[in-house]
């Protein structure tokens, strides 16, 4: 997917400019509240017209002042999931899929009704209402529908920010592989770094109305980790856990980790803030904290007022945060080793 | 027998109007509700109070400015006696075209307020999802809005059987023309036939009771049906 974008649109006070050409098929813009994020991808589905410019998407014009082309919504074949799942409650989830569907010309029909009602493990819900289903089940539905309209583009209008966490990270798998198994190009709207780093791979940033930069995921994630409340999230794959004196040990890569809390899953994954990581250039000799672990600094990065500090520990990534005060003093420089210390209590079970 | 023929006859008349008249604003009323639901315009203030009109203004009021215009000398007079209609006072169809303009609001706000109540966001959906706007407005804004169709009909209907001092004005008092329910009790209570007002007065109130009774127990849960995701 190649998307040049350069319009200008103003509402009241707001102005929102855009000026950029981006590809790659999973494409993320992120800002906060305010910064014009709705407005774009309102500007790109045709729902608003922007004031003046050109929008192009894979060489076919889909505005243009100058030229006076402005395709209509249904003409530019880019589907949306919007933040509310927006589904039409006088239809059941099987009419909800193919509402898009019937509406696509049929030699532009390139999705299987039953293979994305499998991949999105619909089956059970088809011959069912819209009104009683679950939170994450009328994501699902929507995010079919919207697949199941044979897009060129998938515009994904902060569509987690609605759920809560546990089904936020349920429906994060399911957008991710339904896009790359049907192969449709998805540009991915949020305020958050970690959803940003999971489901991009190009992120536009967007503040007051105007793009900032455009960068991956995983270093937007790094350069706001200093300014955010949160820090940076590390993301743990461990494997079964055992226990462990009242404690529960999970194996992670070639080490071993301590949480306060158990799982009966053969895998999982654990959230760690940057900010819940205690850096010894020294091993210690007492410490309350029950996980040490030894680790090599790969790289230093600025980020705000804070420092941080990419660690591999046994072939595994950790991203700690520091002061700089406390690099001079700990003498923290690539190559060297420290000791990371986290509390079993730090970490935070994902939801399956 | 419990209603002369007359009665029956006015009844009848009655509802011949009532059916025109909630068909003619269904199909008129919905585009300007729409407008006024969604539009930004400087107008809809304007339009709106002008739909709202008769609702505060006396209808002898709009029954005398209805007849100069349809008369021969309005515009509306005029307009008809070219197209080979005739002079539409005093006639069925005069009291359509009065009836229409005074159960207007009764048509346009109910369904102002249904649309309004489902926001702009299905029909973006279904946009998005390759619908024109008329497609999108029979598969999602209708079926969602079937309630304020439902309630705008009933109150319509209920509203123009109720009428009397603008068909009064407009149809005068023709019998099976123009003599409607309303007229033909006054008739009877001007003759001094009050067994046979009452007979007719009974059976409007009974109507006019069930309408309300329909519309308060059951338009609260279809509501809700509408509203509840």
């Amino acid at each position: 997917m190649q998307l040049s974008m350069k319009t200008k649109k103003t509402f009241g006070a707001f102005t929102l400019t855009t000026d950029f050409t981006v590809s790659g098929e999973r494409v993320g813009v992120f800002g906060v509240s305010g910064s014009g994020k709705s407005t774009l991808v309102s500007m790109l589905a045709g729902l608003v017209e922007p004031d003046s410019g050109e929008i192009i998407l894979d060489g076919l014009p889909l505005y243009s002042s100058a030229k006076r082309i402005n395709l209509r919504p249904e003409q530019r074949r880019i589907a949306m999931v919007f933040q509310q799942h927006c589904l039409f409650p006088h239809l059941s989830v099987k009419n909800n899929l193919l509402y898009g569907f019937k509406r696509c010309p049929a030699e532009l029909r390139t999705i299987d009704f039953d293979a994305l009602v499998g991949v999105l493990k619909l089956e059970e819900l088809l011959g069912r209402g819209v009104t009683n289903l679950s939170g994450g089940e009328k994501q699902r539905v929507a995010l079919g529908r919207a697949i199941l309209a044979n897009p060129r583009l998938l515009l994904m209008d902060e569509p987690l920010s609605a759920l809560d966490d546990s089904l936020r990270f349920q429906i994060i798998p399911y957008l991710k592989t339904v896009s790359e198994h049907f192969g449709i190009p998805y540009l991915f709207i949020s305020h958050s770094l970690v959803e940003m780093r999971l489901m991009t791979e190009t992120t536009l940033v967007f503040e007051k109305g105007v793009m900032l930069e455009q960068t991956t995921g995983e270093q937007l994630a790094r350069s706001r980790m200093g300014s955010s409340q949160v820090g940076y999230i590390n993301l743990l794959k461990l494997g079964r856990p055992s226990p462990e004196s009242g404690l529960f040990s999970y194996p992670w890569g070639g080490s071993r980790l301590l949480f306060t809390a158990g799982s009966e899953r053969d895998s999982c994954t654990a959230e760690l803030s940057s900010k819940d990581i205690i850096l010894f250039k020294q091993h210690p000799e007492a410490i309350s904290a029950r996980n040490l672990l030894e680790c090599r600094v790969r790289l230093l990065f600025n980020s705000g007022r804070k420092i941080g500090v990419e660690l591999d520990c046994a072939g595994n990534t950790l991203i700690a945060e520091v002061v700089q005060d406390a690099v001079s003093e700990l003498n923290i420089t690539p190559g060297s080793t420290v000791y990371a210390a986290v509390k079993a209590s730090a970490f935070r079970m994902l939801p399956e | 027998m419990f209603l002369a023929d007359s009665d029956i006859q006015s009844i009848w008349l009655t509802v011949r109007l009532a059916l025109a008249v909630t068909a003619i604003l269904l199909i008129l009323g919905t585009p300007v509700a729409w407008w006024l639901a969604h539009t930004r315009s400087r107008l809809k203030g304007i339009l709106g109070a002008v739909v709202a009109l008769p609702l505060v203004l006396p209808p002898s009021v709009l029954g005398f400015y209805l007849l100069l215009a349809m008369g021969p000398g309005g515009p509306v007079g005029h307009l008809t006696s070219i197209l080979g209609i005739g002079a539409l006072p005093f006639t069925f169809w005069g009291l359509v075209v009065a009836s229409v303009f005074y159960s207007l609001p009764f048509m346009v706000q109910p369904l102002q307020n249904a649309f309004e109540s489902i926001g702009e966001q299905p029909m973006d959906v279904a946009a998005t999802l390759g619908a024109s706007k008329l497609d999108a407005f029979f598969t999602v804004a209708l079926p969602l809005t079937r309630t304020g169709f439902l309630t705008a009909s009933i109150l319509t209907f209920a509203h123009t059987v109720g009428e009397f001092g603008v068909v009064l004005m407009i149809g005068g008092n023709i019998p099976g023309v123009t003599r409607v329910a309303s007229v033909q009790i006054y008739d009877h209570v001007e003759a001094l036939e009050y067994g046979q007002a009452h007979n007719m007065a009974a059976v409007m109130l009974i109507f006019s009771f069930i309408v309300l009774l329909v519309l308060y127990t059951w338009r609260p849960n279809a509501m809700k049906m509408s509203r509840r995701d």
